[in-house]
């Protein structure tokens, strides 16, 4: 018992020196790049200092206040996390001066609801519990966007996607993305087949899964249909979709929902190619951008121009010239990154996200049989791994380009929103007893 | 020093941080990996094996097939044992080994043609020891305890 002990405390002291080592060595990295935006753009506005000043105190009190909380967690998430966002606040403060503040605030507000998911007593159990008070705020949400959506800029042309309240607009689908992985989730932990499933197989047999399986499933993909067809929001559509499929499959081992469900995707893709002008424009740039490169390809031809800028170390912050591509401070920051820090920087987003997405996966093996809990870490590692390789491989025109923000690192107060309360809950699930 | 200079610092020791830092969270990544195989090294010891014979002619003959030994290993027709046994003399259940209390027990499950040990039939709880031959149908098996 006495050994137990010793080996339990050493593990916390572990978590601790490592989550601190990690955050001293991002913070290094962000001063010493704040030091050169601040050299090579003498010009930018002198709050950016102010922007790593409310970096660090997040930082410092969000690690102090984890191991208060949740001494046994996992000592990469809250690092990753930080380091990224950080990176952010970088990027923006480089790209678009103008809403760099706003993004600060917003990452302050990020950490703070972080760490109220980590330290509340019973978030998961309410999660559960509330779960179709969860879909039904969640449908409504969706209405009230379809209903009342407006855009920042005021255009009444761009997908109307947000929710405004005087300055401050929100993106209900970052919400729901959480939402719907939490109702699903316990949806499936209650299915039986979840539990015969997860017993090794004698028979044979073949399972066809129960309408009990399909019925959510064609629930989800009628939810993506509407938010394709209202919303023209494609990034969104497939994310979910493609999410909700990966959950389905790993609840019931089922090959048959994998494969109808990427059939109905190719259905679906094909339906809005021949019906929505901005699928058809994504498609056909995606196939072959050069003829069009100056005109409706111009985005993606420049991204691409930009990775080519960046070589392997690339060309140093604020000295390449990244803003050549439209709109780079959302959906394009990888290029940006690609441009200014190179290969070496693409490398590190890399694997910084995989292994966020890899110690997701850890954490919902360490669940066991409590099925909520391990589709519920599936599911949200799955979110931020497919998100992720949505933007990272349309923005490297590997697939057809699909509006999603990079976690983390894009522009974006919602998506920094979801994405650390994804990093509370998982951080909660590490610290779990009985692992 | 000229700006330009201090730029290439900063880029130099920018690229520098970002491969600690990759280097960091790898070497925890390598760590825990280490940490979990040892600890699953540790839970999989082995107990000893069971090794398969058949008499011909008087003369026990090694047929290659091993099977470890664990603290419940059951013995029978059916493929859900331990042990499988493809011999039509044998029960669907025919046979159990338990480990209790450091001893290591076989006992017959009411099978048809029952269980020998060493040439005797079982007929209640038997401990057994290293090198005791079982015999179920045509098949032999030899015990061989690691420790």
């Amino acid at each position: 018992m006495t050994t137990e002990l010793a080996i339990h405390q050493e593990h916390t002291r572990t978590v601790k020196t490592r989550e601190r080592l990690l955050l001293l060595l991002v913070g290094m990295f962000l001063l010493v790049n704040f030091l050169g935006l601040r050299l090579a753009q003498p010009s930018s506005t002198s709050t950016d200092w102010l922007h790593f000043i409310v970096w660090l105190i997040c930082a410092s009190i969000g690690t102090l206040l984890l191991e208060r909380n949740l001494p046994a967690r996992d000592p990469l998430l809250f690092p990753i996390a930080m380091f990224l966002s950080g990176w952010g606040l970088i990027l923006i403060d480089r790209l678009a001066p103008p809403f760099a503040d706003r993004q600060t605030v917003w990452l302050a507000v990020s950490v703070t609801a972080m760490l109220i998911v980590a330290t509340t007593p019973h978030p998961l159990r309410w999660l559960r519990q509330y779960r179709y008070v969860l879909l039904l705020g969640g449908i409504l949400l969706l209405l009230g966007t379809i209903f009342l959506g407006t855009n920042p800029s005021g255009s009444q042309t761009a997908p109307q996607l947000w929710l405004g309240f005087g300055a401050i607009f929100f993106q209900p689908s970052e919400a729901l993305k959480i939402m719907l992985v939490a109702f699903l989730a316990s949806y499936l932990a209650e299915s039986p087949s979840f539990f015969r499933a997860s017993l090794p197989a004698f028979s044979t047999q073949r399972k066809w899964p129960s309408p009990r399986i399909i019925g959510p499933v064609l629930l989800m993909w009628g939810i993506c249909i509407i938010i394709l067809v209202w919303q023209r929001d494609l990034g969104t559509a497939i994310l979910f979709f493609a999410v909700f499929i990966l959950l389905v499959y790993v609840a019931t081992r089922s090959n048959f929902i994998l494969f109808s469900g990427f059939i109905l995707i190719i259905l679906a893709g094909f339906v809005a190619y021949m019906a929505f002008a901005v699928v058809r424009l994504r498609v056909d740039v995606w196939i072959n951008p050069w003829p069009e490169a100056d005109s409706r390809a111009f985005q993606i031809v420049q991204s691409l121009l930009a990775f080519a800028a960046g070589g392997p170390f690339g060309q140093g912050i604020g000295q390449g010239s990244p803003t050549y591509i439209p709109v780079v401070h959302s959906d394009f920051v990888f290029s940006a990154i690609a441009e200014e820090w190179g290969l070496l920087g693409v490398i590190t987003v890399i694997a910084a996200i995989g292994t966020f997405v890899v110690r997701g996966l850890q954490i919902a093996l360490q669940q066991q049989q409590r099925a909520f809990l391990v589709l519920l870490a599936t599911g949200l590692s799955l979110l931020i791994a497919t998100q992720s390789l949505l933007i990272m491989a349309g923005v490297l025109k590997l697939i057809p380009l699909t509006g999603v923000t990079l976690p983390y690192l894009s522009y974006g107060g919602s998506s920094l929103l979801a994405s650390f309360v994804i990093v509370g809950l998982l951080l909660r699930l590490s610290a779990l007893e009985n692992n | 020093m000229s700006n330009e200079l201090i730029l290439l610092l900063l880029r130099i020791v920018s690229g520098l941080l970002l491969l600690t830092i990759l280097f960091a969270i790898f070497r925890i990544l390598w760590r825990d990996f280490q940490h979990t195989t040892r600890a699953m090294d540790r839970q999989k010891r082995s107990y000893g094996s069971l090794i398969v014979m058949q008499e011909i002619d008087g003369a026990y003959l090694l047929t290659g097939e091993v099977y470890p030994l664990l603290p419940i290993t059951s013995l029978g027709r059916s493929p859900t044992n331990t042990i499988p046994i493809n011999d039509t003399f044998a029960s669907s259940e025919h046979a159990l080994i338990t480990l209790r209390e450091r001893q290591w027990w076989l006992e017959d499950r009411n099978s048809r043609n029952g269980t020998l040990l060493n040439g005797r039939q079982v007929t209640q709880p038997v401990v057994i020891t290293h090198d005791d031959i079982i015999g179920i149908g045509h098949i032999s098996l030899r015990i061989n305890l690691s420790d």
